[in-house]
């Protein structure tokens, strides 16, 4: 019995390259939000207009890996952690298209932050876009390694993350109160938390596609688990 | 005479068994019809069957997988006492098939095979006999005489095996006139013409092409609301489809029995993931 490899190598290759494929998406959904971030923090246009265009190739990719997942699915008719490996990684590939979008979004609200002078408060959502970010590699990670520890640990992360943005959403909207002309700049910061927020939530839900493939256990809607003290 | 060349012992399960019982719900809620406990059997000097301890459920179908002479035919032969007409055969442990020891003194081994019917690889209508003849031949066999029953049966037994439309019309046509597929479902029309308990299909639709495969798949599904069935297969997707629970058989031990749907997405076993995965050989 050889424990690694399938009797048919073709199986083997088209699953390895249906995960190719979700961590180069991966890969350019993390240089998206990079460049989001750029646009954002330090007012870089050219950065904004990249992240808007990159998402073509994201999206593109997304339909790659549904169409290469569905002929896995066809000729081979995995089960077991075959069958996980392939569903996981086509589940993956849509929430990696939907943070590119979150990404898409908060470059084009950051362009309209730049035509104006930049608020201070621009640099409050510093710290959560690197906590997004960190939650995002974190479950990409997870999933490329099959780490159900780690996977089990984004939930409590995400919540964290949730936090900050109704901690910013308060401020914010209590400084709309002190500079009323500013509102559409704050309304437009309070929809960036927001889209942080929902990277977030992708990146949870990566997290428990990675524990899913690697234990078959659905974690879905469950509370978060906190590693033992 | 064959029946003496077969020697049965009958003793108690092994304290050794460590299979665990699959949580399932299905199990839970139907009554056992065979508790098979620590059942080996022999063909000569080779071993075929392992200790094998596996309750099988009512009205359920039960799949058994694994690669070609594992056991997986011989066990289901054990459940009618097919195997003992091979000769040289012996078997250790113990069968109860409705909490009655199958084995036991007084049973008749023709009674337990009308009370569980075989569907063989092969369709094997009688040659000589029409298609009426072969549904309601077993009927006759057992005294029935009455030509109103005998047609009620018949029919009700060719619209169970989804051939009635096929063939209401040619009922005094030989059966082998029929195609393969159909051929196969005329010998499931026979086998459950004399109403019985149990159903063993030995690998049914191996010989039959996609669609009348369907059709095969499609009345097992049907008839597990009246009948148990237990079904060897080498087709996974076949197991996947028909069954509610599966059994893997690798090398006369039974590795694991679980719900179908647990076995093919998460199975407990390495070597189970290994077969069913294609990581075998």
């Amino acid at each position: 019995m050889n424990p690694s490899r399938h009797i048919l190598q073709d199986f083997d290759a088209a699953l390895e390259s249906l995960r190719a494929d979700v961590l180069m998406m991966a890969s350019l959904t993390d240089r998206n939000l990079q460049n989001a971030m750029a646009c954002l923090l330090d007012g870089n246009v050219e950065l904004c207009a990249v992240a808007v265009a990159d998402e073509e190739e994201i999206d593109e990719l997304e339909k790659k890996i549904d169409n290469d997942g569905v002929e896995i699915l066809l000729r081979f008719q995995p089960v077991a952690s075959d069958l996980r490996r392939v569903i996981s990684t086509m589940k993956v590939s849509a929430n990696l298209e939907r943070i590119a979008d979150q990404a898409v979004m908060v470059a084009e609200r950051s362009r309209k932050l730049t035509t104006l002078p930049v608020l201070d408060e621009v640099h409050a959502l510093g710290p959560m876009f690197m906590e997004a970010t960190n939650l995002f590699r974190d479950s990409v990670q997870a999933f490329a390694d099959e780490n159900a520890t780690l996977a089990r640990s984004l939930k409590a992360r995400d919540r964290e993350i949730d936090q900050i943005n109704h901690d910013v959403a308060d401020n914010f909207v209590e400084r709309m109160g002190h500079y009323p002309s500013r509102i559409t700049d704050y309304v437009n910061l309070i929809f960036i938390a927001r889209h942080l927020e929902r990277v977030g939530d992708h990146a949870k839900n990566i997290g428990e596609e990675a524990v899913y493939a690697a234990e078959a256990e659905d974690i879905r809607y469950r509370e978060a688990e906190f590693p033992a003290a | 005479m064959i029946e003496d060349s077969v020697i049965t012992e009958t003793r108690m399960p092994s304290s050794e068994q460590t299979l665990e019982k699959p949580e399932s719900a299905i199990l839970e809620k139907a009554e056992p019809v065979f508790e098979v406990k620590d059942v080996s059997l022999w063909y000569g000097d080779k071993q075929a069957i392992k200790n094998v301890t596996i309750d099988l459920p009512a009205k359920a179908v039960t799949a058994i997988i694994g690669p070609s002479g594992c056991g997986k035919s011989t066990f289901i032969r054990c459940l009618n006492r097919m195997h003992e007409l091979v000769p040289r055969t012996r078997m250790t442990g113990q069968v109860l098939f409705r909490g009655q020891d199958l084995y036991g003194a007084g049973i008749d081994p023709a009674v337990i095979r009308r009370r569980v019917g075989m569907i063989f690889q092969k369709s094997n209508p009688f040659p000589t006999m029409s298609i009426a003849d072969n549904v309601i031949v077993g009927l006759k066999l057992n005294g029935v005489r009455s030509r109103r029953v005998l047609n009620e049966r018949l029919e009700k037994s060719l619209r169970m095996a989804a051939l009635w439309d096929e063939v209401k019309n040619d009922l005094d046509k030989p059966g082998i006139s029929l195609s393969g597929g159909q051929q196969q479902r005329l010998c499931i029309a026979r086998a459950i013409a004399v109403e019985p308990e149990v159903v063993l299909m030995d690998e049914p639709a191996s010989a039959l092409d996609p669609i009348a495969t369907m059709k095969i798949e499609e009345l097992i599904r049907q008839l597990s609301s009246d009948y148990t069935i237990v079904i060897v297969t080498h087709n996974m997707q076949q197991a996947s489809r028909v069954s509610d629970l599966t059994a893997f058989f690798y090398m006369g031990q039974l590795i694991e029995f679980d719900e179908t749907r647990k076995l093919f997405t998460n199975p407990k076993e390495k070597q189970t993931e290994d077969y069913i995965t294609g990581r075998f050989g």
